[in-house]
C-alpha cells in the first residue's frame, strides 16, 4: 500500500539549499505568479444564498466544461490550476463524467452543508422523560430503530470508500459524497440514541438485510453502487421514513423522521439525477445497470421479507398486538410495501428506464403486480 | 458483480412462505425477546443534549469494548442481538488501540455543534469592497491553491479507511465522517476564496503533492493517522494561525478562524489516537519511530516548496519590496520553528519522545537564517 515520494527531501541537497537560500536572501523564484491560468471574478448570483459552487461554474474552473473523459488531471491539483510535470497520480478509478455526474450535484452539496443538524441537540430528547410505551410498541419501535442503525452505518462506508477512487476534478461530486457520509453517520447516531431511550435497549440484528447491504457496498462501478444505494435502497428507506413518521408513537419520533427524510431525499435526488445522466450519456451501461438492478431488486425483496422488520412495523402501524391492531398493522404495512415498490418503478421510469415496468423484465415488478391485485381483492389500495 | 446474496430470495419458497405467513397475521416474533441489555439513556446535562457519552453504558458503551474484536465482523449495531447468518464485511482494523482516542466521542459531538457553511458564513462581500493589491492577491491565490491540495488529500484519508474499520467503533467512524465533511468544506472555502479574489488559481505544488501522497498511502492506519491527523494537520493549524495573524482582509481572517477550529479537532484526535495506540501497544514505538525516520522528510517537501513558501513570505510581509520580503521571511522563519516545536511536543505528549534527538528534521531546520 505504501507509496514513496520521488525524493527524500531531507536528502535532496539542491532542494534544501534552494530553500535555505530563499530564506536567507529573500531571492525568490516567483514563477508561480505567472501561472497560465484563467482569471475570473465570480460573484454570488443571489446574495442571500451566498457564494455557491454554481457561482464558480465559469470557464476552466467550472463543472460544465469538464470533459466526458478527464485525461489531463489525475493528481490532487484543484481543477483549473496549472499542473506542472511531476505531480503524482492519485490513482482514480472513475475519470469519466457520465459515470458519476448528476445534474444539480453542486446544489445538493450546498443544501447538505446548510442543512446539517445535530442529533444531540436538535431532537427534544427531554420530552421522552416519563414517556413509558407499552411493551409491544416500545419493543417494536426499538426493533425498527435497531434495524435503521444497522442500515445507516453501512451507508457511510459505501459512498465513502468510493471517494478516493473518484477523479479529483469532480470536486462537487466528491463534496456531495463526503456530506452524505456525514448525513448517514448522523442517522446511525439518531436511531441508536432513540433505540437506547426506549428502555428496551437494542433488539435483534437483521441478517437478511445485512446481506443486502453487503451487496450495496461491493459494487463493481460507482454507477452500479449509486443505483443500488441511492436509488433502490435509499428510495426504499425514504418511503419507510415517510410511513414511520406517520406511525410514530411520539412527537420526538416524528421530528427524527422529518429530519432524516430531508437528508434522504437529497441522496435519492442525486441518485435519480445520476441514473438519468448515465443512461443519457453512457448508453452502453444500460444493460449493465439492468443486470445490477436484477440483483438489487432481489435483495430489496429480501429486505421486505426480513420478518424482524416487517413484524415490528406491523405492530407499530397497528398500535399493538391485539387482533384488531395486527389487522390494521397488516393493512398499513401492505400499503407501505406496495408504495415502496410503486415508487421504485416510478423513479426508474422518470430516469429513463421504463422498461423495468415489465413482469418479464423484473421479478420484483411481477411481484408488485401480484401483490397489488391481492391487496385490491382485500379492499386495500395505496 | 463483487458480491451476490446467498440466494435468489424471490425464488426461495421458504422466504415467500414466511412472508405470506406474517402478512396473514401469524407473527413469529423471534426478535421480541432479544437477548440484549435493557437500558434507558438520559441526557446527563439537558443543555448539552443527549450525547454519545450518555449512552456509554454496559454492552452499548465504548468503555467496555475489548481490545481485539474477534466476533463482530458484520454491521450489527453494537450491543444488539446477533443471530442468523451474518456477512463478513472484511474489516481490517479490528483492534481498538489502532484507531481509538479517549476524546473521539467529544470531538464528534463538537464536529456537529460547530457546523458552518462557506457559502453564507464568510463575509465574501468585504473582500469585494476592499480588493487587495495585485501582488498580495496573487500570493493569496497561490496559497489557497496549495491548501486545496492539502484538503483533497485530507478528504481521501478518512474515506480510504472508514469502510475498513470495524463497525463496533461507531463513535470513531462517525468522527471520520465528520472529518470528510470538514475537509470538503475547507476545500470548498479555499477554492471559493482563491477564485473570488480575481487572480484565478495558480500552480499545483509537485513537492507537496508527492509528499502528501506518501502520507496518504501509508501502510497502516496508525501510520497514516500520525501523518495526516498529527503532522499535516498540526502544520496546517500553524499555517492557519499564521495567515489569520497576517490576514490581508477580514474575509481571509474569517476563513482562517473557521479552518482553525476544524483542524484543531484533527490534531486533537491524532494526538489522542497516537497516545492510546502507544499506551496499549508499546511495542509499536520502535516501528513508528522508524516510520517517522522515513516519512518526516515530507514536512520539508511542503515547507521548502516555492509554491508554499514564497506566497507565505509575501503575505506576511505585505508585498514584494525588499523590506517587506525581509519582514515576511522573519515571520515565516518563526512559523517554521513553531511548527517544529509543536510537532515534537505533540509526539512527546503522545508518548513518542526523543524525536528531537533522533529526527533528521532539526538539523536542517536549525540552518534557517534570515539575513
Amino acid at each position: 500500500m505504501a507509496y514513496l515520494a520521488t525524493h527524500d527531501y531531507l536528502e535532496d541537497k539542491n532542494f534544501v539549499d534552494k530553500w535555505l537560500y530563499t530564506m536567507r536572501t529573500g531571492e525568490m523564484d516567483l514563477s508561480w505568479m505567472n501561472a497560465k491560468t484563467e482569471k475570473i471574478m465570480p460573484r454570488p448570483q443571489n446574495a442571500r444564498r451566498g457564494l455557491t459552487y454554481r457561482d464558480l461554474d465559469v470557464g476552466s474552473y467550472g463543472f460544465t466544461e469538464v470533459p466526458e473523459k478527464v485525461r489531463d488531471n489525475r493528481s490532487y491539483a484543484p481543477r483549473g490550476a496549472e499542473i506542472p510535470e511531476g505531480v503524482p497520480d492519485a490513482q482514480p478509478w472513475v475519470s469519466r463524467k457520465s459515470e458519476l455526474w448528476a445534474f444539480n450535484t453542486e446544489s445538493y452539496y450546498e443544501e447538505a452543508v446548510s442543512r446539517q443538524w445535530n442529533a444531540t441537540t436538535d431532537i427534544p430528547w427531554d420530552r421522552l422523560e416519563g414517556v413509558e410505551m407499552p411493551e409491544a410498541t416500545g419493543k417494536a419501535l426499538s426493533q425498527l430503530m435497531t434495524f435503521l442503525t444497522e442500515v445507516e452505518m453501512i451507508a457511510t462506508d459505501t459512498p465513502a470508500m468510493w471517494l478516493p477512487r473518484l477523479n479529483p476534478d469532480f470536486i462537487e461530486v466528491k463534496a456531495f459524497i463526503a456530506s452524505q457520509a456525514m448525513d448517514e453517520a448522523r442517522h446511525a447516531e439518531v436511531f441508536r440514541k432513540r433505540a437506547l431511550t426506549t428502555g428496551w435497549g437494542l433488539m435483534a440484528a437483521s441478517p437478511m438485510n445485512e446481506m443486502a447491504l453487503k451487496h450495496l457496498r461491493d459494487a463493481d462501478s460507482f454507477s452500479e453502487m449509486s443505483v443500488a444505494l441511492h436509488l433502490v435502497a435509499e428510495g426504499n428507506v425514504l418511503t419507510m421514513f415517510r410511513f414511520s413518521e406517520y406511525l410514530s408513537p411520539t412527537d420526538v419520533d416524528k421530528k427524527i423522521f422529518r429530519l432524516v427524510m430531508q437528508d434522504e431525499a437529497r441522496h435519492v435526488g442525486y441518485g435519480m439525477q445520476h441514473f438519468k445522466y448515465v443512461l443519457e450519456n453512457f448508453p452502453e451501461k444500460r444493460e449493465v445497470l439492468h443486470a445490477h438492478l436484477d440483483e438489487a431488486e432481489n435483495i430489496s425483496f429480501a429486505g421486505a421479507a426480513a420478518t424482524e422488520v416487517t413484524e415490528s412495523f406491523i405492530i407499530l402501524a397497528g398500535g399493538g398486538m391485539k387482533k384488531e391492531n395486527i389487522e390494521e398493522g397488516i393493512k398499513v404495512t401492505t400499503q407501505f410495501n406496495l408504495k415502496q415498490m410503486h415508487e421504485h418503478f416510478e423513479r426508474l421510469e422518470k430516469c429513463g428506464m421504463p422498461e423495468r415496468k415489465d413482469p418479464k423484465r423484473s421479478k420484483l415488478y411481477a411481484m408488485f403486480l401480484q401483490g397489488k391485485a391481492d391487496a385490491e381483492a382485500h379492499g386495500i389500495t395505496f | 458483480m463483487a458480491f451476490y446474496a446467498y440466494k435468489d430470495y424471490t425464488e426461495d419458497q421458504k422466504v415467500l412462505e414466511a412472508m405470506q405467513s406474517v402478512m396473514a397475521g401469524n407473527l413469529g416474533l423471534h426478535w421480541f425477546n432479544a437477548n440484549t441489555e435493557k437500558f434507558k439513556g438520559h441526557a446527563s446535562d439537558p443543555n448539552r443534549g443527549l450525547t454519545y457519552d450518555d449512552l456509554n453504558h454496559g454492552t452499548y458503551g465504548y468503555s467496555d469494548l475489548p481490545e481485539h474484536l474477534r466476533t463482530s465482523q458484520s454491521m450489527v449495531a453494537r450491543g444488539s442481538d446477533k443471530s442468523g447468518k451474518l456477512p463478513d464485511m472484511g474489516y481490517v482494523v479490528n483492534r481498538k488501540s489502532d484507531v481509538w482516542s479517549d476524546n473521539v466521542s467529544e470531538l464528534y459531538e463538537e464536529t456537529k455543534a460547530r457546523r458552518w457553511a462557506p457559502a453564507t458564513d464568510i463575509p465574501w462581500a468585504a473582500l469585494g469592497e476592499k480588493p487587495l493589491s495585485e501582488t498580495i492577491e496573487i500570493a493569496c491565490a497561490q496559497l489557497y491553491t496549495f491548501l486545496q491540495e492539502c484538503e483533497a488529500v485530507s478528504l481521501d484519508f478518512p474515506a480510504r479507511w472508514v469502510a475498513l474499520v470495524n463497525q463496533d467503533f461507531i463513535e470513531q467512524k462517525s468522527f471520520m465522517c465528520g472529518q470528510m465533511l470538514d475537509a470538503s468544506r475547507l476545500l470548498e472555502v479555499f477554492r471559493k476564496r482563491a477564485l473570488y479574489g480575481g487572480a484565478g488559481l495558480k500552480r499545483a505544488n509537485v513537492n507537496a503533492e508527492q509528499g502528501l501522497k506518501e502520507w496518504l498511502w501509508a501502510e497502516t492506519y496508525p501510520q497514516g493517522s500520525l501523518s495526516i491527523n498529527l503532522a499535516l494537520s498540526g502544520m496546517l493549524l500553524a499555517i492557519f494561525r499564521h495567515v489569520a495573524a497576517f490576514a490581508p482582509s477580514v474575509t481571509d481572517r474569517a476563513i482562517m478562524r473557521k479552518a482553525m477550529q476544524d483542524r484543531g479537532r484533527w490534531v486533537s484526535y491524532g494526538t489522542g489516537a497516537l497516545r492510546y495506540h502507544l499506551e496499549h501497544q508499546p511495542g509499536q514505538r520502535v516501528a513508528l519511530h522508524e516510520y517517522l525516520d522515513e516519512s518526516e522528510h515530507v514536512m520539508l517537501g511542503i515547507i521548502g516548496s516555492a509554491e508554499f513558501l514564497e506566497p507565505l513570505i509575501i503575505i506576511a510581509g505585505g508585498g514584494l519590496d525588499k523590506d517587506q520580503v525581509k519582514t515576511g521571511r522573519v515571520a515565516v522563519a518563526k512559523l517554521i520553528k513553531l511548527m517544529m516545536r509543536e510537532y515534537f511536543a505533540r509526539l512527546d505528549y503522545a508518548g513518542l519522545g526523543g524525536r528531537t534527538e533522533r529526527s533528521r528534521l532539526p538539523q536542517v531546520m536549525e540552518r534557517v537564517q534570515v539575513a
